[in-house]
């Protein structure tokens, strides 16, 4: 059974109100008054219960390390994190008690407004992307092809790193280059400060380098035999 | 549509919309999204979660609203038969 005091009272109720239902089945009472409460109970509360509980508990498991990785283009993205040897970007975050299960979501997520909502959406878009390009496709060929869609947000490492603190500034390379970090000109995650985030951190390319990447890939898949 | 073939649809309908019938469709959804979601919180991956969000909910909606519309029926039915108060006593 899990842990999570969630998912407890989630699969609670739905067995509860199963186990009504299977009742009222079998035996097939007449409908007065207390079989609507009864089934009420069964089809309404208790599955109620169920999905607000089962809600809470499946938004959290989809910040876990764990449902990121579940897609297998992302298992070396997980090996690296889960590596206590690993000194990556992304592996000495998942090192702190802070991040740890969640690192993928901590470091990913929109911290905006609407930031929860905007991060789901986009979760959505890799369901998609996966099932339809990359469901198939082997981890060599992915390690290469899949990278970040938009460029890394300094904003989202400044929700802990805020550049105010004075141990930030009294590193000389970040007081040169402060208004750079603070407007997202210079990558907090560029390669030369504290970048590539992963061992596989791929730089923007243009849109024809990909294209002739991409190319290039094809080339190579047909002269294979 | 002539009126055999009207007569034949109510009928269908009628039978269709039987207080037990519907009852018992709208436990059968109940059970079926239940499930869903138990699935879904035992094995926490993309399809699972999604499909309990998503699918899961929406039979669980449609299994609550059918129960409201029997139980409704039902109460209107109740009251009709009702005889009505006399105004003046």
């Amino acid at each position: 059974m899990p842990a999570n005091p969630f998912i407890q009272v989630a699969i609670g109720c739905a067995i509860v109100s199963a186990l009504i239902l299977v009742w009222l089945f079998f035996r097939k009472p007449p409908l007065t008054n207390a079989t609507k409460l009864w089934l009420l109970l069964a089809i309404g509360v208790l599955p109620l219960a169920t999905a607000t509980t089962g809600n809470i508990a499946g938004f959290e498991a989809t910040k876990s390390r764990q449902f990121c990785g579940s897609c297998h283009v992302m298992t070396p993205y997980k090996t690296d994190s889960e590596d206590p040897k690993s000194t990556t970007l992304a592996a000495r975050h998942s090192h702190n008690d802070l991040f740890g299960e969640e690192n993928c979501y901590a470091c990913h997520a929109d911290y905006g407004m609407f930031g929860t909502i905007v991060t789901k959406m986009g979760g959505l878009r890799h369901v998609y992307e996966y099932t339809m390009h990359y469901r198939n496709m082997p981890l060599e060929e992915a390690r290469e092809k899949i990278r970040i869609r938009r460029p890394f947000k300094n904003s989202t490492c400044m929700h802990c790193h805020s550049t105010e603190g004075p141990t930030w500034n009294a590193v000389k390379d970040h007081a040169s280059i402060l208004y750079a970090v603070r407007g997202g000109y210079v990558s907090c995650a560029s390669e030369g400060c504290h970048g590539p985030a992963h061992p596989f951190t791929k730089k923007k390319v243009s849109k024809d380098a990909k294209a002739e990447a991409d190319t290039v890939l094809e080339t190579e898949k047909a002269v294979t035999p | 549509m002539n009126a055999a073939l009207k007569e034949r649809l109510k009928a269908r309908l009628t039978k269709l919309l039987r207080t037990t019938l519907l009852l018992q469709i709208a436990g059968a959804l109940t059970l079926v999204g239940l499930a869903l979601m138990v699935w879904s919180m035992l094995q926490p991956t993309p399809l699972p979660v999604m499909l309990a969000m998503s699918v899961g909910q929406a039979i669980g909606t449609t299994a609550f609203a059918l129960y409201l519309f029997v139980v409704i029926r039902e109460i209107r039915r109740e009251w009709r038969g009702k005889p009505k108060k006399d105004p003046g006593a």
